[in-house]
C-alpha cells in the first residue's frame, strides 16, 4: 500500500542572501505515515514541522531528498484534490462572510456548483457556525476563524487533513469539538496528520507520533509503542505501616500521603510483593497500577533538555 | 472556472482596498481640480476672445485626458504588485494554493481580476473622455473601441511587468521599477527634435527597440478632439500594433509565471 505521506531524507536549508547565512530547517528527515492513519508531528517552536508541511503542500521544494503525498509529487493537483489543509492561524479574506469564503474555496476545490450550497450549510453547522455565516470573518473571534478553517478544509471531502495547530486560539469547549470532529474524521478512515504542541489531546486522537527537533527526526513510532509501560508501579494504601517503611526504603520506593491514602510508587517487580506485605501488616490497598509514560514525559525527554524554554 | 473565481475574488478585493480608494479620491479631487480652470475658460469664452478661450479649453482637456491616461498606468502597476503581496503578507495564498490551483493559475487569474480592474477604470476613462469633449464643445474624432482597447493593452504591459517583479522583490520596488520603466519610454520615444548626441541616440534607439512603445500603444494617436483629419489607420496597422502590445505582456505574463513557479509560498 502507498504510504499517504513519505519524506525520504528530506533537506531543507534556509540561505539568507544579504548575511551570508545558511540555516538547516530539515536535515535527512526521513518517515512515512501510512492511509487511515492519524499522525501527530510533534517539535519545538523552530523544530521545522512548519517546514515539513509547507514541502508536503508544495509551497517550497526540498533541497535533497524526496518528499511524496498520496504516491504523488508535492503540490501536484491531483494529489491536492484528495486534501484538506488547516494552516497555522488561517488566513482570510476580510471583507467575505463565512458563506462567501466557503463558496470560493469550493469553487477552487472544484465542488459540482449543485452541492456548493448544502455542503458549506452542513459544515458550518459541523463547526458551529450556523448563525454567523454573513459576518464579516473581520469580526470573528480567533476560535471562529479557526473552526472556519477547519470547515474550509473539509469542503472536497479529503482523504487527507493536514493540520498545523487547529486548536489554537479555541477554548477548552472548541478544542472539544474539534477533537470530536477528529475521531469522526477518524471513524470514516481519513488519514490526519497534526502538528500540535497539545500533547494530551494528541495522545487521545493519534495512532502515531512523530517527533522532530531541530531539524532532525528524534522519535517516529505507534502511540501504543511510545507510550509502552514504564518500569514503576504506583500503589495506594488507607495506611502505611511503620515496620514497611525500611522496607520501602531499601527498595528505592516514593511515599506521598494524599487525601485520598498514602501513595507509593515502586519499581514494577516489586509491587505484587508490596501489596503482599501492606496486606500482612494489616493495611488496606486501595488501587495498584502500573506507571505509564505520558506522551508529555516522552516529549520532554527527547526534547525538553535540548531546547530550555 | 478557477481562474474565474479567482479573477472576481481579486477584482471584489480592489474594491474594498482601503489604499485604493484613498488613491481614487484624492485622483477624483484633482480631477475636480483640473475642471476648475476648464470651467472658467468655458465660461470666457463667452465674454469675447472665443478663439483663444476655445483653445485654451481644447488644451485643458487635452492635459485632463494625458493624466487620466498616465494614472492609469500607475494604478495597473500598483494593483498588480499589490494582488500578489497582499496574498503573500496575510497568508491566504496557503489556503488557495493548498486547493488543486495550478502557480500559473493563480497568477494569471490575478492578472485577469487586475485587467477587471482597469476595465472599470477605461469605461470611466471613456466616459469622462465624452464629457470633456462636451464640455470642450467638439467631437472625438475616433471609434470608440480604440479608447477602450488601445490602454487595456498598455495596461495590461504595465501589470504584467509589475508582477513578473513582485515575485522577486517588494511590491513597493516593484511598482517603483515599473514606474520607472514607464518614465523611461516617454523619454525614449521619438520626436520631432533630432538627437545630435550620437551616444544618447545609440542608447536611445536601443532602449526604445527593448521597450514597449507607448506612443504606439496610445489612444491618443486616435483620440483628438482639435482635429477632424485623422490619418486613416487600417485594420491590418491596428491589429499589428495591438498584437505588438498583446505580444509584450504575454512574455512579461510568462516571466512572472515562470518566476511565480519556483517561488516558496510562505507567509511574509
Amino acid at each position: 500500500m502507498t504510504p499517504a505521506i513519505e519524506f525520504d531524507g528530506v533537506t531543507k536549508v534556509y540561505r539568507r542572501r544579504l548575511a551570508g547565512q545558511e540555516v538547516p530547517a530539515l536535515t535527512h528527515v526521513s518517515f512515512s505515515v501510512n492511509e487511515g492513519e492519524v499522525c501527530a508531528f510533534l517539535g519545538p517552536n523552530g523544530a521545522g514541522k512548519t517546514t515539513s508541511i509547507s514541502i508536503l503542500m508544495g509551497f517550497q521544494p526540498a533541497d535533497w531528498g524526496q518528499a511524496r503525498v498520496l504516491g504523488l509529487e508535492p503540490g501536484d493537483v491531483r494529489a491536492k484534490k484528495k486534501i484538506g489543509f488547516v494552516p497555522e492561524n488561517f488566513a482570510f479574506y476580510k471583507h467575505l462572510n463565512a458563506l462567501k469564503l466557503l463558496q470560493f474555496h469550493a469553487a477552487l476545490a472544484g465542488v459540482p456548483k449543485e452541492s456548493i450550497a448544502p455542503r458549506t450549510a452542513d459544515l458550518l453547522n459541523k463547526v458551529k457556525l450556523t448563525g454567523y455565516e454573513k459576518l464579516k470573518i473581520g469580526k470573528y473571534s480567533r476560535g471562529m476563524v479557526q473552526r472556519l478553517g477547519i470547515a474550509q478544509a473539509l469542503l472536497g471531502d479529503p482523504q487527507l487533513l493536514i493540520m498545523d495547530e487547529p486548536t489554537s486560539g479555541l477554548d477548552p469547549a472548541g478544542r472539544k469539538e474539534v477533537r470530536d470532529l477528529m475521531f469522526a474524521l477518524k471513524a470514516e478512515g481519513k488519514t490526519i496528520f497534526l502538528s500540535s504542541h497539545i500533547l494530551s489531546e494528541v495522545e487521545q486522537i493519534c495512532d502515531k507520533a512523530i517527533i522532530i527537533n531541530r531539524g532532525r527526526l528524534v522519535r517516529e513510532g505507534a502511540m501504543q509503542n511510545l507510550l509502552a509501560s514504564g518500569d514503576k508501579a504506583e500503589v495506594l494504601a488507607d495506611r502505611l505501616p511503620a515496620e514497611l517503611e525500611p522496607q520501602l526504603q531499601e527498595w528505592g520506593a516514593a511515599v506521598e500521603q494524599t487525601p485520598h491514602g498514602v501513595r507509593i510508587t515502586v519499581p514494577l517487580e516489586r509491587k505484587r510483593e508490596l501489596a503482599e506485605l501492606l496486606w500482612a501488616a494489616g493495611a488496606d490497598v486501595i488501587s495498584l497500577h502500573p506507571l505509564k509514560n505520558s506522551l508529555e514525559d516522552l516529549y520532554m525527554q527527547l526534547v525538553g533538555s535540548e531546547n530550555p524554554s | 472556472m478557477i481562474l474565474r473565481t479567482i479573477a472576481f475574488n481579486t477584482f471584489g478585493t480592489f474594491l474594498r482596498d482601503k489604499i485604493l480608494i484613498v488613491v481614487a479620491i484624492l485622483f477624483t479631487c484633482g480631477l475636480g481640480l483640473m475642471m476648475t480652470p476648464l470651467l472658467g475658460a468655458k465660461a470666457m469664452a463667452g465674454m469675447g476672445n472665443v478663439a483663444q478661450a476655445q483653445a485654451l479649453v481644447l488644451e485643458i482637456v487635452s492635459i485632463i485626458l494625458i493624466f487620466t491616461s498616465g494614472f492609469g498606468s500607475l494604478l495597473a502597476a500598483w494593483a498588480a504588485a499589490d494582488s500578489v503581496a497582499t496574498e503573500m503578507k496575510s497568508g491566504t495564498i496557503l489556503a488557495v494554493m493548498a486547493r488543486p490551483v495550478k502557480r500559473w493559475q493563480f497568477l494569471l487569474g490575478k492578472f485577469f481580476g487586475v485587467m477587471l480592474l482597469m476595465s472599470t477604470y477605461i469605461a470611466m476613462m471613456f466616459v469622462l473622455s465624452y464629457l470633456l469633449a462636451l464640455i470642450g464643445g467638439e467631437k472625438i474624432h475616433s471609434a470608440p473601441w480604440v479608447l477602450v482597447l488601445y490602454p487595456l493593452v498598455r495596461y495590461s504591459i504595465y501589470a504584467a511587468l509589475a508582477m513578473a517583479l513582485v515575485t522577486v522583490m517588494h511590491p513597493f520596488v516593484a511598482w517603483g521599477i515599473t514606474t520607472g520603466v514607464a518614465l523611461v519610454i516617454l523619454m525614449v520615444e521619438p520626436t520631432g527634435r533630432p538627437v545630435t548626441n550620437v551616444g544618447w541616440r545609440w542608447i536611445k534607439n536601443i532602449v526604445y527597440t527593448i521597450l514597449p512603445s507607448s506612443g504606439l500603444l496610445s489612444e491618443e494617436r486616435f483620440l483628438t478632439i482639435k482635429d477632424a483629419s485623422l490619418k486613416h489607420t487600417s485594420w491590418l496597422d491596428h491589429a499589428t500594433t495591438l498584437a505588438y502590445g498583446l505580444d509584450y505582456a504575454l512574455v512579461l505574463l510568462l516571466l512572472a509565471m515562470w518566476s511565480f513557479h519556483s517561488k516558496s509560498l510562505r507567509r511574509d
